[in-house]
């Protein structure tokens, strides 16, 4: 008895507002589909992640509080999975006036990584702003209030392979970044 | 006479650790600091970001930047590029204004503890009159 429940697989939640289909079952909360320019100015769409599980974040490259951080982070989870062709990064730029496709590219250069395993992404700053708020359900906003200019949570958010959030994480923190490649792998073998 | 003789090498011990005690109460309060400031770009153990911000440890900037400017630099920032360990850093580093002498000369003194050539204490008073002169 003790020992069947210990083997019991783990499963990941659904994040997020659900609705009710049709047929009376129940209809996930899922990413809508968008299209953003990457840092080698070509467009990314929800095309570029069918069938890949993703871990999506929210920064600026002028950002002088969190972001070093979790791109450190987001490192690990890029160093971990280099040869898994099933693993994504979409980086969003939440300055993008600033952070134009070549500003993004030296970026990219210079953290030694590369599209399309991981893409930072820039565009219509209402489009970023609302996929953040309303679809990884973060905070991502201007305020001029803060350290420079922008308010921003340190989350990453897991979306599977059907564009499901299935996690979030602060991805400031080392061990809840052990926690997310964790459920990465959960979720590989769903 | 043999109670003084006794007392003159004691006392002098105990000068000498006054001032090793006061170097690492600056050392453990210079490294939470750390954490707190510095350590989101260059660190927890000082090997900096790739090529985006510059590492503290195993670095050449110990022989060309000395204490007080490196108080500077922590007090309001570096603007133009760096060079450390042979690469160019354009990444301009923020200031951070509201860290106090007392903050920056246990910051300083951590670093040299932890990456310097010399281990000493970087006083209070230098690093006051380090950043009256900063530009």
């Amino acid at each position: 008895m003790i020992l069947l429940g210990c083997s019991e697989k783990r499963t990941l939640p659904y994040l997020g507002p659900k609705t009710v289909g049709t047929q009376g079952d129940t209809v996930f909360h899922q990413i809508p589909n968008f299209k953003f320019l990457n840092q080698d100015s070509v467009w990314v769409t929800q095309k570029d992640v069918e069938n890949k599980i993703y871990v999506a974040d929210f920064f600026f490259t002028t950002c002088p509080t969190i972001c070093p951080k979790m791109k450190t982070q987001l490192l690990r989870i890029y160093e971990r999975y280099a040869q898994n062709e099933s693993i994504r990064i979409l980086s969003h730029t939440i300055d993008p006036t600033f952070d134009q496709p070549a500003i993004l590219r030296d970026y990219a250069n210079k953290l030694n990584i590369s599209a399309p395993r991981w893409h930072l992404l820039t565009g219509e700053k209402k489009d970023i702003y609302g996929i953040g708020q309303k679809s990884y359900m973060v905070t991502a906003q201007e305020d001029k209030a803060e350290e420079g200019g922008f308010l921003h949570s340190g989350a990453f958010i897991l979306v599977d392979k059907n564009r499901h959030v299935r996690g979030i994480y602060d991805g400031t923190k080392e061990e809840e970044v052990n926690h997310l490649m964790e459920d990465i792998e959960i979720l590989l073998k769903e | 006479m043999n109670k003084l003789l006794l007392l003159v090498p004691f006392i002098l011990v105990a000068c000498q650790s006054r001032e090793d005690i006061t170097r690492q109460q600056y050392v453990v309060e210079g490294m939470n600091l750390y954490a707190t400031h510095c350590a989101n770009c260059h660190q927890i153990n000082g090997s900096g970001l790739k090529d985006l911000y510059p590492a503290l440890a195993k670095t050449d900037v110990w022989q060309r930047i000395n204490a007080n400017q490196m108080t500077c630099i922590i007090k309001v920032g570096q603007k133009d590029s760096i060079r450390v360990n042979g690469k160019k850093y354009q990444a301009y580093m923020p200031g951070n204004a509201t860290l106090q002498a007392l903050d920056i000369a246990e910051i300083v003194t951590y670093l040299r503890d932890e990456w310097g050539p010399e281990k000493s204490l970087y006083s209070l008073d230098s690093a006051r009159l380090a950043l009256k002169n900063c530009q």
